[in-house]
């Protein structure tokens, strides 16, 4: 060891030996080189210190905000969605909690393998899970996407028991809504679905992400800011791997509001289910007459809200558009239909005010008119003599309202059926109303280029020509009528409440129009006809008369078609879409009118057989108690 | 053996070692807030707490004879490196996929640190050697570029690139310094860009191609290696002015900054402390490394200058290379920040290359000295 320390110095010594004179010079010049290299890291400081300014000063703001991201994870809490009630405060849908399996990805290290097994629980093709998980992927990997919906209980027992074996698999509960009265009002009150990419993107608030549900139709929609809450959130602290540390904040989420609708579920049950039992497909509007409050606001076939629930199936969705009854529209507004003799009250009242007739006016009925080179037929075959203006309402004499139209003109029939609200629309608070269609000469030059014909007049003033409406213009008409000439806005919102009780909306009557004081006074003679109709001798709906309750009412019969092929044919036997509409509309009581109702079947035949049945069994759900109460008072009397 | 002389004592570097004691602690108390919460076992700061302990006996060890005699040592002690780097690649333990540690049971020895430090010492001591006027020709540099060659092959194979490449730096640095001619300098470009392309094609791995890429477009890969840069631009960025306070760092903390007592402990550093406590602790580095290079200026002789200087050259250029890393200048290389990060093999080669520039320092006024100060002589 020692020997060898001894070469290697030797070695080493020796050559340094060589250069132990130290060559002051080159030791110099070396000095000199270290201040070039002194210079280097000043240059390197100074880069570092710009840099460390840039990222800690400049932008220091800025990376703060993101690392606060990176750590804060926040997690929404749904709100429950505010309940539907009637006026009676009578529950329409509430919230029931709805259980739902969803996946977190960053949970599960075999998504493939647990799909497969988890489609064997659930039901479901392991395509459509893995379709669910595609549709998210985007998404960050702690945020859970739902795979099902509205899981059994047996199925949720099932995997609440084996979770061990579905790793990243969850049970979320979810507010869902009940339907306490099935499919009653499910055109109103619509239904809710996933929120689409496109509502996602239109939305102004930040409030929504994908998966969330929204109102997809009818009040659910419209009224979806007030429905909705606030969504409540965790947030909490988590680090790199996703795992919560701490607790940060909770905000609890804010409750929907309440909104109390002005319809009487119990009368809109009467109505819809008079329609269901003989399958009319039509609709049924009830209004206040004073208010313009919507007691019932019924179409029918009705929709299956259950159908809707998570998505409808495309299966489900054709059968709806195929059905010859469109149950996908709402029929009391969104469907036009010709007026047929409804419309002889608009005839009248232009009549009236233009002077052309006056309440002791008569024209004689042989049964038909002579009008250019054709014959004006009335209903009635044999004629109905002379009749007055009273008896030409309640027997619906079509040559009386010829001889007026003819008188009147076209235009004034549309100005007097404009005052009345017709050909727009009526501003209830639902969507794609439709604004019916009341002809005027102009209109006809500008839509079919040629001059209008007087004798389209005569067809029009039995409302038989281009002029259509919807029923719930119709209903709105008959209230303007009963009321003494006050149009009010048909209104379908009692009062909008906060979880605290606090109102935040009520209802106040809206008055769209009314007519000058001139007008009103003819109503009363039109009323005194309507009340004919189903209180006189020869009215058209003495079948809808109701003990104890003086009505006022008139019906109406809309040719679909013209087809001289069914006209020798019993009426059983014109199929079906060939049938006519049959319309009924009434108000009650005659003598100082609550409440108006218009019914509208479709290809019902006759106002008086095949729609006032059902605005009668609306009438007497309606006066029910006050018969009840009179019946006993004529007992004690007696 | 140990021939300690008074008179070195009265020259010991007061200065260099208030500057080292405040570096060391700034980095311990670092560590403590780096690698918490704890993750079992030793905690990081105890252990280099015990490694410090070692270091400062290794610095006593190296004081204590004159650093000339380094030009003994320098040959035996270059072939056990080599060895070591040899033996890595057979029996080290791997990580990441690279065989980087021997693992001596109370810690794992990196042998590619202490080779850098040997680097510098071969290098000083044959440039101290061969003495020439004019510069070096590219004759004269065969022997170092072999010298060098070895290690840089031996940890580019375990494969530690970053690692490798600071042998090349610390060599064109000491090399450049001892002045080349300029025929050299074209030769040994044009032969580095030929090396690089080939290198380029045909050496690196395709991880280290894409940290390359990922340096030149970091959006192209946001959660592999842009991910590492991008949570330490945040956790420096999220700082601030005066920072989040000790132990309060969310990046660090919560395990979003990658490596966060190790490679990216500055990050931690500045996430807490802010712009404020990171140019304190620059200022106190940045001038540790200037006095090194003071240290360089009034060594006694030719060795003594080339050891000061090329120690001051190791720990600048890899405190550089982290820092820009660290700030998002440079790719994830695997560089520490000497005396800083934590890691054994490293803090101790750099105490070691502390304890030679303090030797430098100590025998400064000895034989041909010709600086001030030195009159008590």
């Amino acid at each position: 060891m020692c020997g060898l320390k001894k070469m290697m110095r030797w070695t080493f010594l020796k050559e340094l030996g060589e250069i132990s004179e130290y060559d002051q010079a080159a030791l110099d010049a070396l000095r000199k080189r270290i201040l070039g290299a002194g210079l280097v890291i000043v240059f390197f400081a100074a880069m570092i210190f710009l840099r460390l300014w840039f990222l800690q000063i400049h932008k220091g703001e800025e990376y703060k905000n993101r690392a606060e991201n990176n750590r804060v994870r926040i997690r929404e809490i749904a709100a429950p969605r505010g309940d539907i009630l009637d006026r009676n405060g009578k529950e329409l849908v509430t919230n029931r909690p709805s259980f739902n399996v969803v996946l977190v990805r960053e949970d599960s290290n075999d998504i493939d393998d647990l799909l497969k097994r988890l489609s064997v629980v659930l039901k479901e093709d392991v395509s459509v899970l893995w379709e669910k998980i595609r549709d998210a992927e985007s998404k960050q990997k702690h945020i859970p996407i739902r795979l099902k919906e509205n899981l059994t209980w047996d199925t949720l027992a099932y995997l609440e028991t084996h979770n061990i074996e579905f790793p990243g698999i969850r049970i979320e509960v979810f507010p869902s809504r009940e339907y306490h009265y099935g499919d009653m009002a499910a055109h109103i009150i619509g239904y809710l679905g996933e929120i689409s990419k496109k509502e996602l993107e239109k939305s102004d608030t930040d409030f929504y992400r994908g998966g969330d549900l929204v109102g997809k139709m009818g009040l659910e929609k419209l009224r979806e800011k007030e429905l909705r809450g606030e969504k409540g959130s965790d947030s909490s602290e988590v680090n790199a791997r996703g795992f919560e540390q701490q607790l940060l904040t909770h905000v609890e989420p804010v409750p929907g509001q309440e909104v109390r609708l002005t319809l009487d579920i119990d009368l809109q049950q009467v109505a819809e289910e008079t329609m269901d039992a003989d399958a009319r497909a039509g609709a049924v509007v009830a209004m206040e007459v004073k208010t313009g409050r919507l007691l019932v606001l019924a179409s029918t076939p009705r929709l299956h809200l259950a159908d809707f629930e998570g998505g409808i199936s495309t299966k489900n969705w054709n059968a709806l558009l195929d059905n010859p009854k469109h149950p996908l529209i709402n029929k009391t507004l969104q469907a036009m239909y010709p007026p047929g003799s409804t419309y002889k009250m608009v005839t009248a009242l232009a009549g009236l005010a233009k002077g052309v007739i006056n309440k002791d006016t008569t024209f004689f009925c042989p049964g038909y008119i002579s009008f250019g080179n054709r014959r004006y037929n009335c209903w009635k075959h044999g004629g109905h003599g002379t009749v007055d203006l009273k008896r030409a309402i309640s027997e619906s004499c079509d040559v009386y309202f010829y001889q007026v139209g003819m008188r009147v003109g076209v235009d004034a029939l549309a100005e007097y059926a404009n005052k009345l609200g017709l050909g727009s629309k009526t501003q209830v608070e639902l969507e794609y109303e439709k604004s019916g269609l009341i002809p005027t000469k102009e209109w006809k030059k500008k839509r079919y280029g040629v001059k209008w014909q007087d004798g389209e007049t005569l067809s029009l003033a039995i409302g038989q020509g281009f002029n259509l409406l919807t029923p719930i213009q119709l209903c709105q008409m008959t209230a303007t009528l009963a009321n003494g000439g006050k149009r009010y806005v048909p209104q379908l919102i009692e009062s909008v409440t906060d979880a605290d009780g606090k109102v935040l909306e009520s209802f106040t009557p809206k008055l769209a129009g009314e007519l000058n004081e001139d007008e009103k006074k003819y109503l009363a003679l039109i009323r005194e006809g309507m009340v004919e109709v189903i209180q006189g001798a020869r009215g058209t709906a003495r079948s809808a008369r109701i003990e104890g309750i003086n009505m006022g009412g008139k019906t109406g019969t809309a040719q679909v078609v013209r087809l001289e092929q069914y006209k020798h044919l019993k009426e059983e036997d014109i199929p079906y879409k060939y049938r006519d509409h049959a319309w009924f509309t009434c108000f009650a009581p005659a003598e100082d009118p609550e409440i108006a109702v218009t019914v509208l079947v479709e290809h019902g035949l006759h106002g008086g057989s095949g729609a006032a049945p059902v605005a009668k069994a609306v009438m007497q759900k309606y006066f029910a108690d006050r018969m009840a109460v009179e019946a006993i008072r004529k007992s004690i009397i007696q | 053996m140990f021939r300690v002389d008074r008179r070195f004592l009265r020259h010991f570097d007061w200065v260099l070692l208030s500057l080292l004691i405040l570096v060391c602690g700034m980095a311990f108390l670092n560590l403590y807030s780096a690698s918490y919460p704890p993750l079992g076992g030793m905690p990081p700061y105890q252990k280099q707490g015990y490694l410090l302990l070692m270091g400062v006996a290794g610095i006593i060890f190296l004081i204590s004879f004159d650093y000339k005699e380094l030009h003994l040592w320098n040959y035996p002690v270059y072939l056990l490196v080599i060895l070591l780097l040899a033996l890595v690649i057979f029996v080290g333990n791997s990580a990441g996929g690279a065989q980087r540690w021997i693992n001596l049971g109370f810690f794992q020895l990196q042998p590619s640190e202490p080779a850098k430090l040997m680097m510098v010492i071969t290098l000083a001591s044959y440039y101290s050697r061969k003495e020439v006027m004019n510069g070096y020709s590219i004759k004269d540099l065969i022997t170092p570029i072999i010298l060098m060659a070895i290690p840089f092959t031996l940890i580019l194979i375990q494969p530690d690139l970053g690692t490798a490449l600071m042998f090349v730096i610390i060599f064109i640095s000491m090399t450049v310094f001892a002045k080349l001619r300029w025929s050299t300098y074209l030769i040994l470009g044009f032969s580095g860009i030929a090396l690089a392309v080939v290198g380029w094609f045909y050496v690196l791995k395709p991880y280290q191609k894409q940290r390359v890429e990922t340096l030149l477009n970091p959006a192209k890969d946001s959660l592999g290696e842009g991910y590492q840069i991008l949570q330490s631009k945040i956790a420096v960025g999220s700082g601030g002015i005066f920072g989040k306070g000790y132990m309060e760092g969310t990046q660090g903390h919560l395990h979003f900054l990658p490596e966060r007592h190790t490679d990216f402990a500055f990050s931690v550093w500045c996430e807490e402390w802010g712009f404020a406590g990171s140019l304190f602790f620059l200022g106190v580095y940045f001038f540790l490394l200037f006095w090194g290079l003071h240290v360089a200026m009034s060594a006694r002789d030719r060795f003594g200058l080339f050891l000061a200087f090329g120690v001051v050259a190791l720990i600048f250029w890899q405190a550089v290379i982290n820092l820009l890393m660290i700030l998002g200048f440079l790719p994830v290389v695997g560089i520490p920040l000497p005396l800083f990060s934590y890691g054994g093999s490293s803090l101790l080669t750099t105490l070691l290359g502390i304890g030679i520039l303090m030797n430098v320092s100590m025998r400064r006024c000895q034989a041909g000295s010709s600086l001030e100060g030195c009159n008590d002589m």
